[in-house]
């Protein structure tokens, strides 16, 4: 058993420095990304890993049997007419190159759709019930730009500058005692779905690099109680305190999770091995039991303007066997029961296809969604290539449905959260 | 801020940190003189800007492509670590932020060259200019897809982000503007098969007359990048990005009087960046998070680290910064990726290694040896000497934790909050 606080004894004088403004640091945090990003609205980057600071305390105790969502964010707008592929001529009218043929396409029995073959190892958890797709998701004023179409999903709120997360929200809802940074992690990239305002989040963007490593004939232990050192007591000056804040977290993170990402072998420029290696560490995390709840994921491009059949396949194929890596790790962990797996994307793309071999931004998506909990083996939602916004499939399901469903899951108050009561479409068991 | 602080900040923010000596020298020279050197190198006697890769014996074959993509990185970042004209390699990284091209969509890297230097030789030019010659670089008809993008089939990538991310920001155009630059914009192809360049095929390309932010009659390059430059939102955007970049949190009023005097200085980029650099002396700043490439070049000069390419290479990829490499359309991410667990621990460990490599008698490894805290301070462009934590947990760090006298206690300092807060 890991010893949960080792390193922590000697940023006691972290605890109870409290003085650090959160505001500043929220607005520090949004500016920064806005510089870099120029999306007017909310937090685009990492966590705000908080106010309040890491403790001395024990954690919180969770509840046996404690739940865990894992939020795939498939970056860069996936094209979903492709991914869950309709039985419409129409479809195949649009995309006159890009159509999957049809002898190649996973059909899934008594819908009207099939999956691109790339996600074939998916099927097996269709044909067990446990994996549903939900067609035409989006969010009312989401936008054909990235950003602000990221922003909105991130946020859960639409048409208006948010400075949280939905994730974050529901962290703060039920943080009880002191926030621990292991009770939300972020996988490949940061997470601004778990942004928050009062509790703590670890971004870990590169887990096979998640040490810390000293050189030989160093006194490996004395320099990182150093490195702790530097933390407490917090300066005055807040960006120097933020800076400080981020030391013991990470002590800490990599003292308890670093042996999970044990492949330091692994090459990052090989997307396919680093994806699943994604997947690994995340179920590897489940089952440490450090009451870990939510775990996202980042997978990047695809953005498939051009060259979209091979790239998509290629993506796609990277996404089926990291997440069918995971379900099987869960499944012989004896965790499969207390997990939902989602997927996102910022938007779909457009019906035709255009003359670069790809697709433009779009607007209705396609999500997959798994789990024990899931009314599976089934397509919620509806697609009508007949009537079109704008060249877009439509958005016929406010992706806050699905957030409302899976927030229940968690244990709500999931209509506090999103600030409205959403119907249920029974994507998920009540 | 007394002159050795303007010019320790200057260098932080905008040089990206000094050697050993530099500071002394450079507070010699008063900061009017030194911003002068900065923004005006070539009327200040400052070397001849030259690029990188001027050198570079460029070789387009496929199984050397890793071997020479590692060479390229090399020199960039040697350059980075000894240029003479610090300024214009912030601002083309600026630049390189902005447009974010990156090689992993390029996918050739004398076109990806071609592309950095010519933001390095537009850095401090006209910024319409520079949108007229990014627009039609081969590296961005690539990375945007307008070498695809024909009059029977527009391809919307390049005309959509113009707006909302080069030019304009989000809120100042429609999807109708969107379609109707990604028209005029067609007809661009570039010859993989004759050396990547570039060319204009009429019948790709669509001539019908659009109307596109409100200026009717737009058909090609020329008048897309005029209607957008002609934009009032451009000076405020532009303005307000390159602000933010060095000076961290600024007031609007700040923003406001920038974005005026690059108004008025018809979009001339000098003139921008000296009043920015100008505002920061004068106070008008908050503090930055250091992102991982500045954070190394300053260590690299300070400690005078041998660091080969490849390990270099290693440390920025793990902390989330590939130069060249952006991780999508909208640049390198911002403050809180840098404050991340993951960039927190590759920054320790990092230290560790850039002490390890820092030379026998350099300066910041004596100073830290006999453990004079100010003056490790001082040479790592911190005048003003570290925060009291980290002076205190130098204090208690054994001198015998590392291989060398002072090599932990450097590494200390480097890994330290105070050195990632420029």
């Amino acid at each position: 058993m890991l010893s949960r606080r080792k390193f922590l004894g000697a940023a006691g004088g972290v605890a109870g420095a409290t003085a650090v403004g959160g505001g500043a640091w929220a607005a520090l945090i949004r500016d920064s990304v806005e510089e870099s990003t120029s999306a007017p609205t909310t937090t685009t980057a990492g966590p705000a890993t908080t106010t309040t600071s890491t403790t001395t305390h024990p954690p919180t105790s969770l509840p046996a049997g404690n739940r865990v969502l894992v939020l795939v964010q498939m970056a860069g707008g996936n094209d979903g007419l492709n991914a869950l592929v309709p039985a419409s001529g129409l479809y195949r009218d649009a995309r006159p190159t890009l159509a999957i043929p049809e002898s190649e396409l996973v059909v899934l029995a008594d819908t009207d759709f099939s999956l691109h073959p790339s996600l074939e190892p998916l099927s097996r958890w269709w044909n067990l019930g446990s994996l549903a797709a939900v067609e035409g998701v989006g969010i009312p004023l989401q936008s054909r730009s990235h950003f602000k179409s990221m922003d909105t999903w991130w946020s859960g709120v639409a048409g208006a500058v948010s400075t949280t997360g939905w994730l974050g929200r529901w962290l703060d809802a039920t943080l009880t005692g002191d926030p621990d940074p292991l009770r939300a992690i972020a996988l490949g990239g940061g997470a601004p779905a778990l942004v928050s305002e009062q509790s703590l989040a670890t971004v870990i963007r590169s887990p096979q690099a998640f040490q810390l490593q000293t050189t030989p004939g160093t006194d490996s232990e004395a320099l990182i109680q150093a490195f702790l050192s530097t933390a407490s007591p917090l300066d005055a000056d807040p960006y120097l305190a933020r800076a400080q804040q981020a030391i013991p977290t990470t002590v800490e993170s990599v003292e308890l999770i670093s042996q999970v990402f044990s492949d330091s072998s692994d090459d990052s420029s090989d997307t396919g091995r680093n994806t699943e290696m994604l997947f690994r560490s995340a179920a590897s995390i489940i089952d440490l039991g450090l009451g870990t709840q939510v775990i996202t994921i980042g997978v990047d491009g695809y953005d498939t303007h051009a060259d979209q059949t091979s790239r998509q396949a290629n993506l796609l194929a990277d996404l089926s066997t990291g997440i069918a890596a995971f379900m099987e790790q869960i499944e012989a962990d004896g965790h499969a029961d207390e997990v939902t797996l989602m997927t996102t994307s910022e938007f779909g793309r457009r019906v035709v296809e255009n003359g670069s071999g790809g697709t433009d931004h779009g607007q209705g998506g396609v999500q997959f969604v798994m789990g024990p909990s899931v009314n599976g083996r089934a397509v919620h939602g509806e697609l009508d290539l007949t009537e079109l916004a704008d060249g877009d499939v439509r958005t016929t399901v406010d992706e806050r449905s699905i957030y409302a469903e899976v927030l229940d899951w968690l244990g709500g108050p999931t209509d506090e959260i999103l600030d409205g009561a959403y119907d249920r479409i029974g994507v998920l068991a009540a | 801020m007394d002159t050795r602080s303007e010019i320790a900040w200057l260098a932080r923010r905008a040089g990206w940190g000094l050697a050993p000596g530099e500071l002394d020298d450079l507070t010699a020279q008063g900061t009017t003189s030194v911003l002068d050197g900065m923004t005006s190198p070539d009327l200040n006697g400052v070397t001849a800007s030259v690029s990188p890769w001027a050198d570079f014996v460029f070789i387009r074959d496929p199984d050397n492509a890793g071997e020479q993509g590692l060479e390229a990185l090399s020199l960039w970042l040697e350059n980075l670590a000894t240029t003479q004209r610090p300024f214009e390699d912030a601002l083309s990284w600026f630049w390189h932020d902005h447009f974010a091209v990156s090689a992993s969509v390029v996918k050739d890297l004398h076109t990806m060259i071609q592309h950095l230097d010519l933001l390095r030789t537009e850095s401090m030019g006209n910024f319409r200019e520079m949108v007229r010659k990014v627009t039609v670089d081969a590296a961005m008809l690539v990375f945007l897809d307008g070498a695809t993008s024909t009059g029977a089939s527009p391809n919307e990538n390049y005309g959509r982000e113009l707006q909302e991310l080069y030019t304009l920001g989000i809120g100042n155009y429609t999807e109708q503007d969107v379609r109707a630059a990604a028209i005029a914009l067609t007809g661009y192809v570039v010859r993989r098969r004759d050396g990547w360049k570039v060319q204009f095929v009429r019948n790709r390309h669509d001539d019908t007359p659009q109307t596109f932010l409100g200026v009717s009659g737009v058909h090609d390059v020329d008048t897309v990048v005029d209607a957008a430059l002609d934009h009032p939102a451009v000076p405020g955007f532009i303005a307000a990005k390159m602000a933010r970049f060095f000076l961290g949190d600024v007031s609007s009023a700040v923003i406001d009087d920038l974005a005026a005097l690059f108004s008025a200085e018809s979009l001339e980029i000098r003139p921008l960046a000296r009043a920015i650099l100008e505002a920061g002396v004068a106070g008008e700043s908050s503090p930055v998070v250091l992102a991982p490439l500045p954070w190394l070049v300053q260590a690299v000069k300070a400690t005078g680290a041998d660091i080969e390419p490849q390990l270099a290479v290693t440390i920025l990829r793990h902390m989330g910064q590939m130069p060249g490499q952006p991780p999508n359309v909208a640049g390198y991410p911002g403050a809180a990726a840098w404050l991340s667990s993951s960039t927190t621990a590759l920054r320790f460990s990092a230290s560790g290694v850039l002490a390890g490599r820092t030379p026998e008698g350099a300066p910041t490894l004596q100073a830290a040896a006999e453990s004079r805290w100010d003056d490790l301070a001082d040479l790592l462009v911190r005048p003003e000497g570290f925060s009291q934590s980290t002076i205190d947990a130098l204090s208690d760090l054994s001198q015998s934790a590392g291989l060398r006298p002072g090599e932990s206690h450097l590494a200390l300092a480097l890994a330290s909050p105070d050195l990632l807060i420029a």
